[in-house]
């Protein structure tokens, strides 16, 4: 058949599509609480932004530390326990900055504590693989998740916003 | 015939100045207007993202992060040409990126190729055209090109702007397309 008859088809085709399609989903109702969460975060405390702060000098000095351990990783008498133990040693630090900051104020979940428990097990799980394997960086960065994570879960429990919705 | 047309330009124009006003009330951060102009504009923007991806889970996801990254950048709409159009071309070029980030996700977990990584939402259900089952078997990047020219009616040039491509690759993605719809058109 000719390339000619095709193109008249596929022209058919395509004029004849409809170009409006509604999703199955409300859409509305996600992009409604993303825009009042965003609103929300413009209007966010000092105290907040500490917190900001405190977590990009975290993501920093994480960063400082993986170069640091990409730079020495040719050093024959490195070890790559201690990087686990400073990244251990600098997420606790964190933490109990954290855990002290909202003390005093209600959490939004009773088993937050619990969740917190299990992060610190995966947290102690890789680390004995990272025994095993000290240079392994997809377990470093996996560390270093479940590190984030944690700290998500308590600013989160502890959080205003979450609280509103 | 004349009266007709006078009538036709007044509605339009009518529909042309509460649509500007509902774009200066979003603007200055009226979120109820901005939900009515949602209403408005929710199948065209979905529409267009359904070709695009091709996958009814993307397409959802990809027109939400339209309206939220819409709500940033609507401030930038001056008002030189008509919103449906400046709103096109915000969407396509927020669901190119979109698709962008998911493919480069699957890639890295799955290590698969584009020609077959996109085929995976092909077969999506019967309430396809013969069309857009066909445009949905295409690579994802013949697939955003084909879709972008012969259907939006954009030009090579500005297709290979959005997609970071040089021209004689939207020219060579589009003629694969091409090619394979003939064939799998029955024309080959």
């Amino acid at each position: 058949m000719s390339n000619n008859e095709f193109e008249k088809e596929l022209r058919a085709q395509i004029d004849a599509l409809e170009k409006q399609k509604q999703p199955e989903r409300d859409l509305w109702s996600g992009i409604e609480i993303t825009l009042s969460k965003e609103q929300q975060e413009t209007r966010e405390t000092p105290n907040k932004q500490r917190t900001k702060v405190f977590a990009l000098a975290a993501s920093m000095a994480f960063v400082g530390i993986l170069s640091w351990f990409g730079l020495n990783q040719s050093t024959p008498n490195f070890n790559g326990q201690d990087l686990v133990a400073a990244l251990s040693s600098q997420h606790q630090q964190q933490k109990n900055a954290l855990l002290v900051k909202f003390q005093d104020q209600p959490a939004l979940t009773e088993n937050w504590q619990s969740q917190l428990t299990e992060l610190d097990e995966a947290a102690v799980a890789i680390k004995a693989a990272l025994k095993q394997d000290p240079n392994n960086m997809a377990l470093l960065k996996m560390l270093q998740r479940v590190h984030q994570q944690q700290i998500d879960l308590i600013e989160r429990v502890h959080s205003p916003k979450w609280q509103q919705i | 015939m004349n009266t007709q047309g006078n009538i036709v330009s007044a509605e339009s124009a009518f529909a042309q100045k509460s649509e500007m006003d509902l774009i200066k009330a979003v603007q200055e951060g009226d979120k109820k207007a901005y939900q009515k102009l949602y209403q408005t504009y929710i199948g065209q923007v979905y529409g267009l993202c359904f070709r695009l991806t091709s996958d009814k889970s993307l397409a959802e996801d990809a027109a939400q992060e339209v309206f939220i990254q819409l709500w940033r950048k609507i401030g930038n709409f001056k008002g030189d040409s008509k919103f449906s159009t400046w709103l096109h071309t915000v969407t396509s070029n927020i669901t190119i990126s979109y698709l962008r980030k998911q493919r480069g996700w699957v890639q890295r977990m799955f290590n698969i190729e584009d020609s077959e990584a996109m085929n995976f939402s092909a077969d999506q259900g019967t309430d396809l055209s013969e069309l857009e089952a066909h445009v949905a078997r295409l690579p994802e990047r013949a697939r955003i090109v084909f879709v972008l020219h012969a259907i939006e009616g954009y030009r090579h040039e500005d297709i290979a702007d959005m997609m970071k491509m040089a021209v004689g690759s939207s020219k060579a993605q589009f003629h694969r397309a091409k090619q394979l719809l003939k064939e799998w058109m029955g024309y080959e």
